[in-house]
């Protein structure tokens, strides 16, 4: 952390977690902050942004994403998580291809040209299936730590077949699977598999470039990273600190606002 | 932006024509001839929807994967909303509103009198001559109700009175860039040729006209297309608003597909027939997905759009068959394509919203 204040700064209020990433004139991180989303949203960024400014906004420009974007009120612009998403990787990984981001709430496929503009996009609809709620709601109930679920899946000898791709009919898939005492570690592997099955799915329906990209906060999922590169026949990028691209994007934007761009 | 041309709502024409005595019927989507009805004396009033209505009532009857712009109108039906109309039509567009005629005339059967009308799939003389038949018939049908027999001078008169709404209607599609509104307020222009008399309805166009500007609007920064249904619910209008983008033209089933060519046929019922059968290309018309695919790309071409975003009602069946092809060949020529899947019943979820403000950026 430092002293120094940001020119920009990028708030990603996601579903799950709000990101924040604050910049000085040369694009450095000066701080990143990463907590639960309060459902006080609006709440939650004024203290956030308030915090990270010292109150100076007239020195900074703050660009917000994620779904509560429009609830930052001090914010000089909002912009999607799309565009931003794009933004980020372009500048962490230096190249296009597709980027599969698996939020909290939403996933989406994001096809970025070599100049690292959105050609073509697609996310999930309401349904949290293919979402990193899928997998909690799952972890929840077999009474796995959802940072656990991973190389628990990984781990397993074998895998029982998911065939339901909605979180709340898995749930009373696994109530069924357990009955019938098939392994947990069986199931979580399952439950991977499902949802990377739906992702890549949604990759497909774009004709998506290579090289595949991976960000969100289920990236971090080692058995989603390994049956996403199966699911998709090659390995899948990862940028250092795949949650807060969406963060970084928007301060990069702000960056760009800063400097008149 | 000021509403000056006092665009009157559903609502309100509705309450008019029940505190004046002016009878009216009930269209369900897409295709039939309002001539028909006017010269009955009846009030064309459409259904496509209501929006976000409760589909509670109409759950029981539909299967769930009836469309929502089906189950929004069978339950308006169900909890009373058409007892005042005269009669209630409901035209052979798709299988869903086939199935909803069978379930109003075998299940249902409200007291107010139900009348189908079989529109073909084709365009050959074969069909404007079946049409012309099936017109015939909902006319007897009318006759039944009204005690009416409208003559043919009579029938060709209300052709007249049509053929100008609909040309005043394309003009006005044709100048858009042109006229300072929104695409909200456009759209509940637009759309009011559902409810209004062609009359009132050419004169709404016509003082639309009067006030476009000499040349083309600054603020539209994206141009695009609609294509679908119906726009619905109308609150991503404003999302396009404030994200900037312009609606040039409207491909959608409930404007731009009925904007019908004139025809000169001394019989009335061939001159109606060989009308809507001449309708722009649509997938209800058993249109080629080659014929939607040209039609789009020279609407784009013509009117200088970016974009054309499909905005379909879950499970519409004859819109969903055609999209990948139809999305694939505008991507190939350059147009870039956004699907936004709707159910009307509900508001726009944050994801839609999401979806057009990303495709807004993406333009950029």
């Amino acid at each position: 952390m430092s002293n120094k204040l940001p020119v920009a700064v990028g708030i990603d209020l996601g579903s799950a977690f709000t990101k924040v990433i604050a910049l000085d004139e040369e694009g450095k991180v000066l701080q990143k902050i990463i907590e639960d989303t309060d459902p006080y949203t609006e709440k939650q960024a004024g203290r956030l942004l308030d915090g990270i400014t010292g109150g100076e906004y007239h020195r900074v420009s703050i660009v917000a994403t994620g779904y509560g974007r429009k609830l930052a009120k001090r914010s000089t612009r909002a912009v999607t998580e799309i565009s931003c998403h794009a933004k980020g990787i372009f500048h962490e990984m230096g190249h296009g291809g597709t980027l599969i981001d698996i939020g909290g709430q939403d996933s989406k496929v994001i096809v970025i040209s070599d100049t690292g503009a959105v050609l073509n996009f697609t996310m999930n609809d309401k349904c949290a299936a293919g979402t990193g709620r899928f997998l909690e709601v799952s972890a929840n109930r077999l009474k796995i730590p959802i940072e656990l679920m991973g190389k628990t899946a990984l781990e397993a000898a074998s895998e029982v077949k998911i065939t339901s791709t909605c979180a709340v009919f898995a749930e009373s898939e696994i109530v069924g699977l357990l009955a019938k005492g098939k392994p947990v570690d069986h199931i979580v592997r399952g439950l991977a598999r499902s949802l990377v099955l739906r992702v890549a799915a949604m990759a497909h329906s774009l004709h998506p470039p290579k090289p595949f990209m991976l960000s969100g906060g289920v990236a971090r999922s080692p058995a989603i990273r390994a049956f996403l590169a199966e699911a998709l026949g090659q390995a899948v990028e990862l940028p250092e600190e795949p949650q807060i691209i969406g963060a970084l994007g928007a301060a990069l934007m702000a960056l760009d606002i800063h400097k008149g761009k | 932006m000021s509403d000056p041309l006092n665009i009157p709502s559903r609502k309100e024409v509705l309450s008019d024509y029940q505190s004046s005595g002016q009878d009216f019927v009930a269209v369900y989507p897409i295709h039939y001839h309002r001539a028909l009805l006017r010269a009955h004396d009846l009030m064309p009033v459409e259904l496509w929807g209501p929006s976000q209505y409760s589909t509670t009532s109409a759950d029981a009857h539909l299967q769930a994967y009836t469309c929502s712009v089906v189950r929004c109108g069978l339950s308006f039906a169900l909890d009373g909303g058409l007892e005042k109309a005269r009669a209630i039509i409901v035209p052979h567009s798709c299988d869903s509103l086939q199935g909803l005629g069978s379930v109003f005339l075998d299940f249902i059967q409200p007291k107010t009198p139900v009348l189908t009308l079989y529109v073909p799939r084709g365009r050959r003389e074969m069909d404007v001559e079946f049409f012309a038949r099936e017109l015939m018939a909902l006319d007897k049908s009318l006759a039944k109700i009204t005690g009416k027999r409208p003559s043919e001078k009579m029938l060709h008169s209300f052709i007249d009175n049509e053929q100008k709404a609909d040309s005043a209607m394309e003009a006005v599609l044709n100048n858009r860039i042109r006229i300072p509104m929104s695409n909200r307020q456009f759209y509940e222009l637009m759309r009011t040729r559902q409810y209004v008399a062609a009359e009132k309805f050419e004169k709404l166009a016509r003082d639309t006209l009067e006030s476009m500007q000499q040349d083309n609007r600054t603020d539209c920064s994206h141009k695009l297309v609609i294509s679908g249904l119906v726009p619905e619910p109308a609150e991503l209008l404003s999302v396009m608003d404030d994200a900037g983008l312009t609606v040039v033209w409207d491909d959608t089933a409930c404007i731009g597909r009925r904007i019908y060519p004139e025809t000169d046929d001394a019989d009335p019922y061939v001159r109606m027939a060989r009308s809507i059968l001449g309708a722009p290309p649509d997938s209800a018309l058993g249109s080629s997905v080659e014929a939607r695919l040209a039609h789009l790309l020279d609407l784009t071409r013509n009117k200088q759009a970016q974009g054309v975003v499909f905005w379909s009602v879950k499970f519409c069946e004859p819109e969903l068959f055609y999209l990948p092809q139809l999305s694939r060949g505008l991507e190939l020529a350059g147009i870039r394509t956004l699907l936004l899947e709707v159910d009307i019943s509900e508001p726009a979820s944050a994801q839609v919203q999401t979806r057009l403000e990303a495709f807004a950026e993406s333009l950029t």
